[in-house]
């Protein structure tokens, strides 16, 4: 089976049109959008997404994903979140994630994700590599849309780490589809990360960079080539 | 009984997922890219690894043996009697090691993934001396240069301890100094504090392009010290002992961690009691919540129990217990209860250590003194329950380069 592409980018950013442009051309070549909606504290977020939060500030979030056509992933930090509230906004997605749902609010975990079912919405469960093999076990369970592994401490800040190693012991504890994210800084962790069993990988930062500095057009190309060079894994 | 072959790390064992380190949510910069810059490569792939094993380089594993590893572990059989309890008293004897203190067992191995960067030098900060000399002992030993900012108070007071570092090649600066931006802003301020001293370090290393090397909290630092627990298991196990109590002092946590994490993670019976000093009340007064490490606010947040980054420390002489927080495995493990906690005033942990020098031999580190203090109250429980326990505490350090300490405490007889 051939390996997925996720690809991250913060709603509205760089500003709307380009984003909507992005997203619009980026569909056809990823499996899935991962799309994040500013937090009150971008815990896990190294400089260029928390940038990117700033600069968004006061966009619609819901119109704009109301117009994302392919399979959108809402993201965003539990810390001060009304639930509710932004379960409605994202309701046009097809899945919700939350990055410091098992290390900060454990004890919300069945009651988070059956609210995300309550509205049609499928449960990304994100764990890190601190995340104990018991617990990778118990909430992996939650998951109806897949296991988000992130392998650095913070997006976009290439910590050094074994991505291999670290995508082998949650494959041996996660029965079903594992996403790999959260700092792969080039091709040859995205191969490490296949390697070491991942169903597919999940790349933000990289590409942000790219669509705020070159415009969308090359943001788009890089999309392209991030899946030419997966599919040939 | 060989020296250990593996490090063991909690991480995947833990109760609960650890907290990662954070940015601060007001910076542009990013405190965590600050570490891939200051710290050996190996050592920051070590700290964010979820292995429960890691592999000790062979050099490592001669090293520890070169000097003295495995240290003994003991039977305090005079300290029994003198208490006249029921009790077995074993210490893990960390001052055995050549400078002392238990602080070697992570300087060897982050000094060694230094030079194994191509980096001629390392820097480090320290108080009281122990992490300093731990560092100057581990460079020269794998032959690289060192450089300590030591707070000037301690620069001034410890001149054994300042020699000792200069005795082992290193270049030994006090703290606030007139090297770094940092140190000339607060220089003629007072007599120095470890948070200047550490700020002092941080910015040489990334002017120099040195390694820094870091004594206590850090995941890694505490993997590092696991030796120690390792250790102990393997001796319990050849005279066929299983403790009821383990006991350790808690600075930032390492030898603390080091000497019970590997008994934690093997689900062993037994209660594990930290012991830090009534003086800096972090187990009674500290909040469990992200906090910076440092005083200067250099490095990442880390969720831990701290009295705060500010907190000032009243001038207890011991200086390694002093720090404001908890490593944060420990601090989680506290929270969880899986560990006990305790405080004990710096009166009567003197008054353990005189006991203990008086029975054993052995005078304790002032920081030790504190575990000898609760292995004692253990013991006297035990009795008074009309029971006998297995108590087994870590000495992780001798008071030999500290009786001025000793003498300010109980006066020149």
């Amino acid at each position: 089976m051939m390996a997925e592409l996720v690809i991250y980018n913060t709603v509205g950013f760089p500003d709307p049109e380009t984003f909507f442009k992005f997203v619009q051309g980026a569909c056809s070549y990823v499996d899935a959008l991962e799309l994040g909606i500013p937090p009150k504290f971008a815990k896990y977020d190294g400089p260029t997404i928390r940038r990117s939060y700033v600069a968004v500030a006061g966009t619609d979030y819901m119109n704009l994903l109301s117009n994302v056509k392919c399979r959108a992933i809402a993201l965003t930090y539990l810390d001060g979140l009304d639930l509710e509230k932004f379960l409605e906004m994202v309701r046009c997605t097809k899945a919700v994630m939350f990055p410091d749902l098992l290390i900060d609010h454990m004890n919300r975990l069945e009651e988070v994700t059956e609210a995300v079912k309550k509205m049609s919405l499928k449960n990304v469960i994100f764990i890190s590599p601190s995340v104990p093999d018991t617990i990778i076990k118990s909430a992996s369970r939650f998951a109806d849309e897949f296991v988000y592994l992130g392998i650095r401490p913070a997006t976009g800040v290439p910590t050094p780490v074994n991505v291999t190693k670290l995508v082998k012991r949650v494959r041996v504890i996660v029965d079903g589809k594992l996403i790999v994210g959260f700092g792969l800084k080039d091709n040859e962790e995205i191969a490490q990360a296949i390697e070491g069993g991942a169903d597919g990988v999940a790349v933000g930062t990289s590409v942000m960079k790219v669509l705020e500095e070159r415009g969308e057009s090359e943001a788009i190309e890089a999309v392209r080539r991030l899946k030419e060079y997966v599919d040939s894994l | 009984m060989e020296v250990p072959s593996r490090w063991y790390n909690i991480i995947p064992d833990l109760p609960l997922p650890l907290p990662p380190p954070v940015d601060p949510p007001d910076r542009d910069s990013s405190s965590i890219e600050l570490l891939n810059q200051i710290l050996p490569v190996e050592v920051i792939r070590q700290q964010f690894s979820a292995d429960r094993w890691i592999d000790i380089p062979d050099e490592i594993k001669e090293l520890y043996k070169n000097f003295g590893r495995p240290t003994p572990l003991l039977r305090a059989r005079r300290l029994e009697e003198k208490i006249n309890t029921k009790s077995k008293i074993f210490f893990k004897y960390e001052g055995a090691l050549p400078t002392g203190s238990h602080k070697l067992n992570a300087a060897i191995p982050q000094a060694y993934y230094a030079k194994k960067d191509g980096i001629e030098s390392v820097i480090t900060e320290t108080g009281a001396g122990q992490w300093g000399a731990a560092v100057s002992l581990a460079a020269r030993t794998v032959g690289i240069k060192s450089t300590v900012f030591m707070v000037r108070s301690s620069y001034d007071q410890k001149q054994q301890r300042r020699y000792l570092m200069e005795m082992y090649g290193a270049r030994v600066i006090p703290s606030p100094s007139t090297t770094t931006a940092f140190g000339r802003s607060v220089h003629g301020s007072g007599s120095g504090s470890l948070g200047i001293a550490m700020s002092e370090a941080i910015e040489y290393a990334l002017k120099t392009g040195a390694k820094y090397l870091v004594g206590s909290v850090l995941e890694v630092v505490l993997m590092y010290q696991s030796i120690i627990g390792l250790e102990v298991i393997g001796q319990l196990n050849e005279i066929g002992e299983e403790p009821d109590v383990l006991i350790g002092c808690v600075g930032g946590g390492s030898n603390f961690a080091g000497f019970t994490y590997p008994f934690i993670g093997s689900n062993a019976k037994g209660r594990f009691i930290a012991v830090g000093p009534a003086e800096v009340p972090k187990f009674s007064s500290g909040k469990y919540r992200y906090d910076f490490p440092d005083t200067a606010e250099i490095l990442p947040l880390i969720k831990m129990i701290t009295l705060g980054a500010d907190f000032e420390p009243p001038p207890i002489y011991s200086g390694g217990l002093r720090y404001h927080g908890v490593a944060p495995t420990l601090s989680m493990l506290i929270q969880q209860e899986k560990v006990s906690s305790r405080e004990y005033g710096e009166k009567i942990s003197a008054e353990a250590a005189k006991m203990f020098a008086e029975t054993q031999g052995i005078v304790p580190a002032l920081e030790s003194s504190h575990a000898v203090a609760a292995a004692i109250d253990e013991a006297k429980a035990a009795d008074m329950r009309g029971t006998s326990s297995v108590i087994v505490f870590n000495m992780s350090g001798h008071g030999l380069l500290e009786l001025d300490n000793y003498m300010k405490i109980y006066g020149d007889r």
